[in-house]
């Protein structure tokens, strides 16, 4: 195990080196950068050439892509041109924010479609597994800033439940206890919907996976051995139906960190999201190209993780 | 899940997150650029009399019942919270680059002039400014017992510190002061000099700056410039290095009317009155600058969350606001226009009657009020309505007129062809535009283009791009035609239509605009200046370099608790937080 490991580990050295050429390239390809992007139309043309030369713009890309790789060896991923900090300081600044988002709609979501992918897979075709799927696909297929504002009106303007918007209330010095729950009530209406929205998938996956399970042999054993229903569906059936799943939570792994884009603008949440978005229209390169590799990695690790914990859940695979 | 798959994903992933770059939306920041820079945002301050245009404020729509107003803003007593998007946190002076990051430096730092509501000038930090007569040397006298937030007094020498740092070789902000012409400052800029000879400290409240030439922005340049406090920022900066000084961003000193006492990134700035301010401590005790976005801002005012919000104009949202009964709706035009960029380049647009009929035969009115309804107007000269500067006096208004741009292309010897697309020495009427992806204008403009032109007999094919795509292409002169916005300064100088002016990316060249561009520069009477413009922008009316299509507004809803502001296109809300008051 720890071998295989180290192995994947040391893989994934070229396949990171690999994209980091592909996304530089891209990026050099896209036309423009920060100084056309920012198209101060007070700019001198010799003030333009000189900021150029300071950012290192000036240089032919191949050039400009040793630095930059250079330097994130060195674990220095360059100023963000936007902000005039670290992208590292960039990052940690905002990526919490997103992550509290993220985990918690993670938790939510896994646990709402664990229970409702095992129902109606139990009932399958039944009245419960019907409104379910429609329910399912009313939240999988509706916009989320039509849910977001439709929501923001309702349950914030009308029946003045939640902030509309933000993270927590404006001056308010408050720490600890009431912080957090000044942040929880804040993060309510952007967590439910970013719940909602990948509640959907999930729970026909787990409708799926579950269906092939409850039809397998050795649950018929199980049923005829006369143990309980419950005990044939939560400790036989549902186990082997989590299995494929494990593979699925290697992939949110990123998601927690990247942010939700829409969602965050919606309702003003400070995540990385809209940061990211913005520094790819504002051709912010130090910082797209820092969070894009940071994501990356996360996708790599989150991969690794999945293909580990698979070999521990599943005695069948073995790992060489 | 093998290798394979891995690294397909991976290099899937990094491409989407890519190619994302290219489709990306082109942010309003990117489009109207103007809000984010000052530096040359300026009138001669030595005549300080110039007549205000009537219709300055005429957008303003008062409350109609206060007690309206909900329990959340009516208890908040002593604090103002601003609702806007959020700045990138770069609260220096020398570095800010986005309007909102310049909001939060306005009420922090000041410099020794400031911009009046008609877009003047008038002394803020200056008691007295001497100008010499062959207006190379400029005196400026300092209020005595001006001090910092922190209490340390104001120094002279604390504005030749401050220039120190904008001629460091390392600045990598967006002011130019090469450009000012201030002796001596190339030497610094290069390091060949450890100080800059043209700036003389000649006592604690006084210092004396020489230039090599100067011109109509030159007291405006110089008095613009935010000063900063060498006893704070001093403490590591060494000529060559501002790394010391660039991390001072977030903690802020100035001698403004607040001071930051918390920042959460994305979320808010915390201000509050700074009781050392040189006009008196202002009277509203706490600031707080909070995040809001498109989709929030109304909202945010409704529930009282924020007392004041820059909020998009459009019929709606101002009935909805007009309805809350609570709010003061400000609407004042927008300091900038929308036009369509010809390619002079290209010989079809060098001919000045092709361009008047492309201008004749569009219809303007009607593409303006499909996006703007009546908050905003046609224009016929690149200058803000509310300008000194502006003339209506002589100008074409170019009132759509199919009939006179078909005689006009006729005469240009553009005739109708066999295939109905008109002709001139075998080649076709063909315009490429390069169209902005996700831009409201464009999505109206184009249709109506298409139609106009088709029916005077000129094709257009459009390619929709991103922002950056068609600057760039504006940049290599790759292009027919494209739409873009942009802002204006106060001052009409610029460089857009001048001969390889550093903003003329189109190519057009006019004599007569280039003579009377630079004679206006060198003119230090606004009167005379005036008489000047008019007739430059007459002539650029007869030209057409660009179809001019508009002026837009802006507007700045506040609750109406909070009274005193002094608004103006020219004079945003952050200088005169000091006089607001809370009305309980």
């Amino acid at each position: 195990m720890k071998q295989y490991i180290i192995r994947r580990l040391l893989q994934m050295i070229p396949t990171l080196i690999g994209i980091s050429i592909i996304i530089f390239a891209i990026s050099a390809m896209v036309p423009g950068d920060y100084i056309t992007a920012r198209a101060n139309p007070n700019m001198s043309i010799e003030k333009q050439e000189q900021l150029r030369a300071i950012y290192g713009l000036d240089k032919p890309d191949y050039q400009r892509y040793f630095i930059w790789a250079g330097n994130m060896l060195k674990g220095n991923f360059g100023d963000s041109m936007q902000h005039k900090q670290p992208v590292t300081t960039v990052i940690n600044t905002y990526v919490w924010n997103s992550f509290i988002m993220g985990i918690f709609a993670l938790f939510f979501s896994w646990f709402i479609a664990m229970i409702t992918g095992i129902f109606s897979a139990k009932f399958q075709y039944s009245f419960f597994d019907k409104v379910v799927t429609l329910l399912v696909f009313i939240c999988m297929s509706l916009p989320s800033f039509f849910i977001g504002l439709l929501l923001i009106k309702f349950l914030a303007l009308d029946l003045k439940l939640f902030p509309v918007g933000g993270m927590s209330t404006s001056g308010l010095n408050a720490t600890g206890w009431t912080y957090f729950t000044d942040v929880l009530k804040h993060s309510f209406l952007p967590i439910m919907v970013l719940t909602m929205l990948s509640t959907g998938s999930l729970t026909r996956y787990f409708r799926t996976s579950m269906l092939e399970v409850i039809r397998q042999d050795y649950i018929r054993t199980a049923r005829a051995k006369g143990l309980k229903e419950r005990t044939v569906i939560f400790k036989h059936a549902f186990r082997n139906a989590m299995i494929p799943a494990i593979t699925l939570l290697g992939f949110e792994l990123p998601g927690l960190f990247g942010g939700a884009m829409i969602l965050e603008q919606i309702f003003a949440w400070p995540g990385i999201g809209h940061i990211y978005l913005n520094s790819i229209s504002m051709r912010d390169y130090p910082f797209m190209l820092g969070f894009t590799i940071f994501l990356a990695m996360l996708t790599l690790v989150g991969n690794l993780l999945a293909d580990v914990l698979y070999g521990i859940a599943d005695p069948r695979i073995r790992l060489k | 899940m093998t290798k394979k798959w891995n690294l397909m994903l991976a290099v899937l992933l990094s491409l989407t997150v890519v190619l994302s770059a290219c489709s990306g939306g082109n942010n309003k920041e990117a489009n109207a650029p103007a809000t984010t820079n000052d530096t040359k945002e300026t009138v001669d301050t030595t005549t300080p009399e110039t007549p205000v245009a009537e219709d300055q404020s005429s957008g303003l729509i008062k409350a109609t019942d206060v007690s309206l107003n909900p329990e959340l803003a009516k208890n908040r007593k002593d604090t103002l919270i601003v609702g806007m998007v959020d700045p990138k946190g770069v609260f220096s002076p020398l570095f800010m680059e986005t309007a909102y990051d310049f909001y939060v430096n306005y009420a922090i730092f000041d410099s020794f002039l400031e911009v009046k509501a008609d877009g003047t000038y008038v002394n803020s930090l200056a008691e007295k400014i001497d100008v010499s007569e062959d207006g190379l040397k400029y005196t400026y006298h300092l209020k005595p017992g001006v001090t910092y937030s922190d209490g340390s007094p104001m120094k002279a020498s604390d504005y030749l510190f401050t220039m120190k740092l904008l001629l460091d070789k390392s600045y990598d902000g967006e002011s130019d002061p090469l450009s000012y012409h201030i002796v001596g400052a190339k030497e610094y800029n290069e390091g060949t000099s450890s100080d800059i000879s043209g700036i003389k400290v000649i006592d604690d409240n006084t210092v004396e700056v020489s230039l090599t030439e100067y011109s109509a922005m030159s007291p405006v340049e110089l008095g613009g410039v935010y000063i900063l406090p060498e006893s704070y920022y001093g403490k590591g900066y060494k000529q060559g290095n501002l790394e010391s000084v660039k991390a001072l961003n977030n903690k802020p000193l100035g001698s403004g009317q607040y001071k930051i006492t918390s920042y959460k990134a994305g979320q808010e700035i915390v201000l509050a009155a700074n009781e050392n301010y040189f006009r008196g401590a202002p009277i509203v005790k706490n600031v707080i600058f909070k995040t809001t976005t498109d989709s929030t801002n109304m909202a945010m005012i409704q529930s009282g969350e924020t007392d004041m919000d820059n909020i998009n104009v459009s019929e709606d949202n101002v009935e909805e606001l007009k309805a809350l009964g609570f709010l003061d709706i400000n609407i004042l035009p927008n300091n900038g226009y929308g036009y369509i960029q010809f390619n002079h380049n290209e010989k079809k647009f060098q001919d000045p009657k092709v361009r008047q009929a492309l201008t004749f035969g569009l219809n303007r009115s009607d593409i303006v009020k499909g996006i703007y309804g009546p908050y905003a107007d046609v224009i016929n000269i690149p200058q803000s309505k509310v300008s000194w500067s502006f003339t209506d006096e002589n100008i074409e208004k170019y009132d759509f007129n199919m009939e006179k741009a078909k005689t006009l292309l006729d005469e240009a010897g553009w005739v109708v062809g066999a295939s109905g697309i008109r002709e001139k020495d075998g080649e076709k009427f063909k315009i490429n535009f390069s169209a902005t992806a996700d831009n409201p204008v464009v999505e109206s403009l184009l249709p109506i283009m298409t139609t106009n032109y088709k029916e005077l007999g000129i094709e257009i094919v459009s390619e929709v791009l991103d922002f950056n795509a068609i600057m760039d292409k504006k940049t290599k002169g790759d292009f027919d035609m494209f739409f873009a916005a942009w802002g204006l300064t106060p001052d009409p100088d610029n460089t857009v239509f001048i001969t390889k002016g550093a903003q003329n990316d189109a190519g057009y060249s006019n004599a007569k605009v280039d003579e009377l561009m630079a004679k206006g520069k060198k003119e230090m009477d606004i009167e005379k200046r005036k008489e000047i413009y008019k007739e430059m922008y007459q002539e650029l009316n007869k030209d057409v370099p660009m179809i001019l299509m508009y002026q837009r507004t802006n507007m700045t809803a506040v609750n109406a608790r909070a009274q005193g502001f002094d608004l103006s296109p020219y004079k945003e809300f952050p200088f005169s937080l000091y006089q607001v008051q809370l009305e309980q």
